[in-house]
């Protein structure tokens, strides 16, 4: 009965990809982003419905969790680490929005054919979950590489982590409620950390720009001489 | 039981040193009742790791314990804190000062003493979550943990290139490790059954009925993964910054331990491969390393600051290690991260000394190091002998191993690649301590002081490479 929903579920999760790619006001994205992690709670209690005759209250918990954490949580500590660096859009991307719309679209397609095979049969609930997942994971990547804005890469990374998770639900793979919890509490002090740092990159370069993080280096030309810390030291 | 302690004492030691908050005395105390215990636990451990009561059992699969090889990966972690703990005892007093003294005008701010001590106890305390664990899905939980208690570290002198150095380790490593993430995923579509999980000693059992295809995707994902942290190239890019910038006990941990740590990832994967993906794994593995050895040896010899230099000389080493494993001798691996270990514990720790002493990390503005700080200068020029594989290095043997062991073309290229960066580093280490020099600063005077360690540890890498050199000999006849 629900394998229908779940197809509608999985589609709408690689509608967000396509917005998430084309879109340039960093709040929205952050909703979008939100909505996927809802999604992934939703689906991930559907298929263990799907797979399990019984419900098991672990799976209800590991599933409100996670749709708790990057539904909500996560989402959180991105929007306030915006208002505190005073951000709302990304500006000059890398990689312009029409671009970066027809690298995911095509990317989606490639995924659709890649995944039509029989190699997939009998390990996935629907034709759509693997490559939802696959192109939500480039997603992500591309977020990462083609932003100027370094808590628009944080955000990247958060679309990647869903996108390994979206996986792992389509493949029905289960790799225990301690692993699963380690993995959530993980992303969630790494979001944390990455906001309390772009709080003091902010106040020490007065911008947010990832481009200009790249004073260190070897290729750099004219590269400057190592920082010297102290002049006179005691 | 005594796993699940091993774990949970330097985290507990973590948080009451959080809670000292600015009692010196207090932190002091905590911070050395947690690492001293987790010497003891490890020594227990060590000496009998089939002992039931040094295993964690979690719904009857072993969760938590050590094997022929993790073993002496945890004893070189334990070892490597404890060394660093006493030099940080010492140089952090100075460290404050020297910096108090020199931003008297900024408001800048380094990490305070109690953050220090618990973010080093919880790196400490994950680093031995990810030896110990038995699980792959809870390795991965554990080593990307050690990258975020880690960062704060790398960021100990808050200035703008220690920050962005945190932001590229946090990014670069999060999404490299995350790639692995995704490599245990296809491990699990691997297996056979639904039911067989992630634990590590039950795959290698059913290693031959892996589905191959998804197995080798699985791999390449978890080498890329693995590899990003543990600094193979190309994905080492997040490496010199982080080491050049964090403070040098700090770099000490990162190089000499946390490397360890990653690459026990990529040995646990190829352990469980299939016997017919043996020989793929094991070329990628030889690829990867000597690429790593490549890019080192161009890189190194453009340095101009002694600490990426030695960053990269850990890329090179890494790769070296890489190739070993994929070579198959798997003894001789573990003997060279164990010197390479010790011997950039010790580059490290002279390097952060040097740093103190002269205020710069640029090669061109230190000279005269020989009239300076003398005996940090004789130390510095016989610790960059001894990484670069001189004997009586353990180094020299390991790596004259593996030239052994190698097919001619590699032996040739591998050697060929050590001589250009023994070429390199011992140019940039001469033109260090010889060349004019002024007269010695008070700073230099008391950066002087820290010699002890240093050399004890040298002399222990001297120790066990001689041994090394008779065991070898030994094997000949």
């Amino acid at each position: 009965m629900s394998t229908e929903y779940m197809d509608v579920i999985w589609i709408v999760l690689l509608a967000a990809d396509l917005v998430l790619a084309g879109s340039s006001r960093l709040f929205h994205c952050i909703r979008i982003v939100a909505l996927q992690g809802i999604l992934l709670g939703v689906l991930m209690l559907l298929s263990h419905g799907l797979s399990a005759e019984t419900f098991a209250w672990q799976t209800v918990l590991t599933a409100l969790i996670q749709g708790g954490i990057k539904g909500g949580l996560l989402p959180f500590l991105l929007i306030r680490a915006v208002r505190r660096a005073d951000i709302r859009r990304e500006l000059e991307p890398f990689i312009g929005y029409s671009l970066s719309l027809t690298v995911i679209l095509l990317m989606a397609a490639a995924a659709l054919v890649f995944c039509r095979g029989d190699w997939l049969a009998g390990r996935t609930h629907s034709f759509i979950a693997v490559p939802a997942a696959l192109t939500t994971m480039m997603t992500g990547l591309l977020l990462i590489v083609a932003r100027r804005k370094a808590i628009t890469q944080a955000m990247g990374f958060l679309v990647f982590e869903n996108g390994i998770t979206a996986f792992g639900i389509g493949m029905n793979l289960e790799s225990g409620f301690a692993v699963e919890m380690g993995i959530l509490l993980d992303v969630l002090v790494l979001v944390f950390i990455m906001g309390i740092t772009l709080f003091h990159i902010n106040r020490e370069f007065e911008h947010l720009d990832a481009d200009k993080l790249n004073e260190l280096g070897d290729l750099v030309e004219n590269q400057p001489a190592p920082e010297t810390n102290r002049e006179t030291a005691i | 039981m005594i796993a699940m302690l091993l774990i949970l004492l330097p985290l507990a030691a973590a948080a009451g040193t959080y809670l000292a908050g600015k009692r010196q005395k207090l932190v002091q105390l905590t911070y050395g009742i947690g690492i001293l215990g987790t010497a003891l636990l490890t020594g227990i451990v060590a000496a009998m790791p089939e002992n039931p009561l040094c295993r964690f059992y979690f719904r009857g699969e072993w969760a938590l314990g050590v094997d022929r090889i993790s073993v002496v990966i945890l004893i070189l972690t334990t070892l490597l804190f404890l060394l660093v703990s006493l030099h940080i005892h010492r140089w952090l007093p100075m460290e404050m000062a020297a910096h108090a003294a020199a931003h008297h005008t900024r408001m800048t701010a380094l990490l305070r003493p109690n953050h220090l001590g618990a973010f080093l106890l919880a790196f400490l305390a994950m680093m031995l979550l990810v030896i110990l664990a038995r699980n792959l899905g809870l390795f991965w939980v554990a080593l990307e943990a050690t990258t975020l208690v880690s960062a704060p570290l790398i960021a100990f002198h808050r200035s703008q290139h220690s920050l962005e150095a945190m932001w590229k380790y946090l990014l670069i490593c999060s999404v490299g490790i995350a790639l692995a993430l995704f490599g245990t995923m296809l491990l699990m579509a691997a297996t056979p059954s639904a039911e067989d999980g992630l634990y590590f000693d039950h795959l290698k059992t059913i290693s031959d009925s892996l589905r191959p295809g998804w197995f080798q995707t699985a791999f390449i994902f978890a080498l890329a993964g693995y590899g990003t942290k543990m600094g193979l190239a190309p994905f080492h890019t997040w490496l010199p910054d982080a080491h050049s910038e964090a403070p040098g006990p700090v770099s000490a941990l990162l190089s000499g331990a946390l490397l360890n740590c990653a690459f026990l990832g990529i040995i646990r994967f190829h352990e469980i491969a299939p016997v017919q993906l043996r020989g793929f794994c094991s070329q990628l593995l030889i690829a990867l390393g000597l690429l790593s050895l490549l890019v080192a040896a161009f890189l190194i010899l453009r340095q101009d600051d002694y600490k990426r230099m030695l960053a990269y000389s850990s890329v090179e080493h890494m790769g070296l290690a890489a190739i070993l494993w994929g070579l198959g001798a798997a003894e001789i691996t573990l003997f060279h991260l164990g010197g390479h270990s010790l011997i950039k514990m010790m580059l490290f720790l002279l390097a952060g000394d040097l740093l103190l002493g002269c205020g710069t990390r640029s090669i061109a503005s230190v000279g005269g190091l020989l009239r300076t700080m003398p005996r940090h200068a004789w130390l510095w020029m016989a610790g960059i002998f001894f990484i670069c594989g001189t004997p009586p290095s353990p180094l020299f043997v390991t790596e004259w191993m593996l030239v052994q062991a190698a097919p001619l073309w590699l032996g040739g290229l591998v050697l060929t690649l050590l001589f250009v960066i023994f070429a390199g580093m011992s140019w940039i280490a001469l033109k260090m301590i010889g060349g004019p020099a002024a007269e010695p600063t008070p700073a230099m005077r008391q950066a002087e002081r820290f010699w002890l360690l240093p050399a004890v540890i040298f002399a222990a890498a001297c120790g066990g490479g001689l041994w090394l050199l008779w065991q070898c000999n030994m094997w000949v006849r």
